[in-house]
């Protein structure tokens, strides 16, 4: 029966001839200031978050190639990376707290730092954080707050905290990320606590908050939000902060909220996970992403808070003074970076989770 | 209303009724061929910025885009022809020997084809995982393979229950062997269900996502690009090259045509 | 087999080790082992750094049979069902007609259902989010005859969910519907009539016994994907349809919990070979599932 579908089989085939003719023909020529062209690097970031222009950029000038796979959480990050064999990945782009997590698991290997001749890019206060102290595994990328975007054309009132996202007002309008952290962590907040709360009485509470917002949610989406936004099938909803700066420039109803209870924050790093065979390429990599003209070139398509001064300098005032694209220093100060939990709290969020979604 | 009034307003409804649903059918496709002749240039490209044929063009220098498909062909050759040995083999193995087990094996051999495709995907990522095999075209190959294999020997199989015994006897009482009698009598019988069994395998594997989804690796097939570039929207490229294995197979079929319309004709 | 040769009676433990073997060693290695991996797996548990500690529990389980799960299940059988039904209530008058029309082009027909199949089905089923969306080309459609003043909803919920499951899995259903009836004996129908019998006792007594193993192999076929179609609710669904594919695909990625994906695993399997029962009892043919 599924018999005639097959036809196509054939038709494809002729196809592939057609593809063979237009794939790449690589020299491998290992010229003196090329000294890794010909190797694959195994690239794994965030969706969104590194335009193509500068992956074929690097390409170009190292004759490196890179082979770019996207994910949409930390924790589907951390799932793919445990499940291979080691040496898969090359690169990865954990966050914060998943640093700290893939560290003390033995998953990442220690920098060595004199070979990224750019870091000295890197504001100082965005060095040694909390969550690698001496940046022995990572070093920062861009980061910022999952703020609250808002169609002031659809929505009249005044937006102020997490907690407006409740409001029964806003049924079947609120677009959400899919990730579970990010939105029981805002839930968290609005009660007041904290997003990493292992309090038992405290997350029967956010539970019984979070289950509320269902009818509200429209969608979830980790990977485009802002799409939601523009075309008019949320009017408001949380995502990361570029989201919707984005959002705001492809329509200017849409606003930026920062939360009056504190702001979840993050900051992505460059890693490599341990067991890369490509580690010195892999150094390569991160040191050209920290080059301020490169970065700069991506924070022109992703302006998230960026912890290069060099870049930022470079971006002009329009960068810098843009809220959405560049937090005020209050907002990161008042925010909060989540912390990893407990298996039994895990199960708590993943339960409470799981019944919101059905 | 009179019998042939009647007659006609059935005909009339039976008409609207089917073009209806060839409607449904179409309808995605309308839109992913429209998609590709759009001139936006900023994501998620659903707004329609006019007319153009640059992304056919274009298509041709995104070298991950073609090589993914050159990846998806190359996995299903080579599954195609691992599943249509294998399964060929053992359709014929199963058909004219009597050994224990024989249930056993024929039981396995639905698994593949009633379970939902993410059981088969996850309980070959946990295997795959729990013996360290690196994941990349051999995993995607042994998987593709294993969900093909069953479809082979189902249609091998209802080609061999038409089957007549006695020519083969008639070829070993002539005096030749084994070999030969497979080689020139019971494959060109055959050859009809290995055929259909061998296209049937290439296409479950082109188009598998949901398996190659959980195995694949740093691989990426062409559905799993697609999946990709969902996420952030489909690019104008992704429908381009879709419209174009389309069209290439649309044409095949119309230079094939009377070939095959014969053959569902005789369908009975 | 009908008639054993005495040539066949002659050696046939080596022939027939050699052509069953291969296929023996590949579904052992690759469907029997990998299943009893996940069985063992679904009784096992994670430690703090989502390793998978392999010790006896049954606390995958017990999780599973609360409530909230349960709710879950019976959402995707529900989704599964509507589906099924409507693929047969659309699908059994449209195959009627296409595979008993009298035009000289009816294999054309039965082509056009499969020719849209040849496109990758992400994409076709993103094809539909286009079309529906609140900026969509339906609503823009909608809101030009001034039929609506604001955009309509469509996507986003269940019912986006199940147009797209039935729009995956219709030829599933089409095709073996399409061999059942064309099969039908034309003079059979005849005599029927002939025999004073209306078009309505005809259809009862004659056309739809005969033409039911195609109803049951097309709902087998459409029912059971259904269940683990995790991207139809995704794209089309928004993520918050969950159907157990969901909860199986997230327990496995972001979840990090693989044993509990294993266990939802096994649920699903227990329901698949359900269903596969029922369809044998029925007198169902199981190598008509893969033809």
């Amino acid at each position: 029966m599924k018999k005639y579908l097959s036809i196509m089989a054939i038709a494809a085939l002729a196809a592939a001839l057609l593809a063979g003719c237009g794939s790449e023909s690589e020299e491998a020529a290992a010229d003196a200031d090329k000294p890794y062209a010909g190797t694959t690097l195994n690239v794994y970031t965030w969706t969104e978050y590194i335009p193509d222009s500068v992956i074929e950029a690097f390409e170009e000038e190292t004759g490196i190639t890179v082979n770019h796979s996207t994910f949409s959480s930390n924790e589907d990050m951390l799932a793919k990376v445990k499940s291979e064999s080691e040496g898969a990945f090359d690169i990865v782009q954990p966050s914060d707290y998943m640093v700290e997590q893939m560290a003390s698991q033995g998953m990442l290997e220690e920098l060595d730092k004199t070979k990224l001749t750019n870091l000295s890019n890197i504001d100082e206060s965005y060095m040694n954080p909390e969550y690698d102290p001496d940046n022995t595994y990572s070093i920062p990328y861009l980061g910022g707050v999952e703020a609250i975007a808002v169609n002031t054309a659809k929505i009249t009132d005044e937006i102020t905290k997490y907690d407006d996202l409740f409001d029964s007002s806003y049924e079947n309008q609120v677009v959400l990320l899919d990730d579970f952290r990010a939105v029981i962590g805002l839930t968290a907040k609005s009660l007041g606590y904290s997003m990493s709360t292992t309090d038992a009485a405290e997350l029967d509470e956010i539970k019984t908050k979070l289950l509320t917002l269902k009818p509200n949610v429209k969608l979830y989406d980790s990977d485009s939000p802002k799409s939601a936004l523009i075309q008019g099938e949320a009017t408001i909803g949380s995502m990361w902060g570029a989201e919707v700066a984005l959002a705001m420039e492809e329509n200017p109803d849409i606003e930026v909220v920062y939360p009056e209870e504190g702001a979840y924050l993050f900051m992505d790093n460059w890693a490599i996970p341990k067991g890369s065979k490509n580690v010195d390429a892999a150094m390569e990599f991160i040191n050209y992403m920290l080059d301020a003209e490169n970065m700069s070139e991506i924070l022109a398509e992703f302006p998230y808070l960026c912890p290069n001064a060099a870049a930022v300098a470079l971006m002009g005032d329009e960068y810098a003074s843009n809220k959405a694209k560049n937090p005020p220093a209050e907002v990161v100060e008042n925010g909060e970076y989540i912390k990893n939990l407990d298996t039994d709290t895990l199960t708590v969020y993943d339960q409470m989770w799981t019944e919101l979604k059905q | 209303m009179n019998k042939k009034a009647k007659k006609v307003f059935k005909k009339g409804f039976g008409i609207v009724f089917c073009s209806l649903v060839y409607i449904f059918l179409f309808l995605p496709i309308i839109v992913i061929v429209t998609g590709s002749f759009n001139a936006t240039t900023t994501k998620p490209y659903i707004s329609w910025k006019g007319f153009t044929l640059d992304w056919y063009v274009k298509l041709f220098d995104n070298s991950a885009l073609l090589h993914s498909f050159g990846t998806t062909m190359a996995i299903a050759v080579i599954t195609t022809l691992l599943a249509t040995a294998i399964g060929t083999i053992a359709a014929i193995g199963m058909y004219k020997y009597k050994f224990k087990g024989k249930s056993v094996i024929d039981g396995l051999l639905y698994i593949p084809v009633v379970i939902p495709e993410i059981v088969l995907g996850i309980s070959l990522l946990t295997l795959f995982s729990g013996t360290n095999i690196p994941r990349g075209m051999l995993t995607l190959i042994l998987a593709h393979t294993t969900f093909a294999i069953p479809y082979v020997i189902f249609n091998v199989r209802a080609r061999l229950s038409g089957y007549d015994n006695s020519i083969e006897e008639a070829s070993m009482d002539l005096g030749a062997n084994r070999i030969t009698t497979l080689k020139n009598i019971t494959l060109p019988v055959l050859a009809p269900g290995i055929a259909g069994g061998a296209l049937l395998a290439f296409t479950l594997s082109i188009d598998d996502v949901i398996v190659s989804y959980f195995v694949n690796g740093q691989i990426k097939t062409f559905p799993l690009k697609v999946m990709e570039s969902i996420k952030s929207g489909v690019a104008p490229d992704v429908n381009a090259l879709s419209t174009l294995i389309l069209l290439g197979t649309i044409i095949l079929v119309i230079l094939t045509q009377s070939d095959l319309l014969k053959k569902i004709r005789h369908k009975k | 087999m009908k008639k054993l040769s005495r040539h066949t009676f002659r050696s046939n433990t080596l022939p027939s080790m050699a052509m069953v073997g291969p296929v023996t060693l590949w579904l052992a290695f690759f469907v029997a082992i990998p299943l009893v991996y996940v069985f063992i797996m679904s009784f096992c548990s994670i430690d703090e750094s989502y390793n998978i500690v392999f010790k006896f529990t049954a606390s995958n389980y017990e999780r599973l049979f609360n409530p909230n799960y349960m709710q879950i299940y019976g959402t995707s059988i529900l989704v599964a069902f509507l589906t099924t039904i409507l693929c047969i209530l659309i699908g059994y008058p449209f195959s009627f007609m296409i595979a008993r029309t009298k035009w000289k082009h009816k294999a054309l027909l039965y082509m056009m259902v499969i020719i849209p199949f040849w496109t990758n089905s992400l994409i076709r089923i993103y094809g539909w989010r286009t079309f529906l969306g609140t900026g969509g080309w339906l609503n823009h459609l909608l809101m030009t005859l001034n039929l609506t003043s604001e955009p309509i909803e469509f996507l986003f919920n269940k019912g986006a969910t199940v147009l797209g499951m039935v729009y995956c899995l219709f030829p599933f259903m089409v095709l073996p519907l399409y061999t059942a009836i064309e099969k039908l004996d034309q003079n059979l129908l005849e005599a029927s009539s002939d025999l004073g019998a209306k078009g309505h006792t005809t259809f009862r007594k004659v056309i739809l016994p005969l033409t039911m193993s195609g109803v049951f192999s097309g709902s087998i076929m459409v029912f059971i994907p259904c269940l683990g179609y995790f991207f139809v609710s995704d794209i089309l669904g928004g993520g918050n349809s969950d159907m157990i594919g969901n909860l199986i695909e997230r327990q496995f990625q972001s979840g990090n919990n693989w044993p509990l994906g294993a266990a939802l695993s096994i649920i699903l399997i227990l329901i698949t070979l359900l269903l596969v029962k029922l369809y044998q009892k029925a007198g169902g043919d199981m190598d008509s599932l893969g033809v």
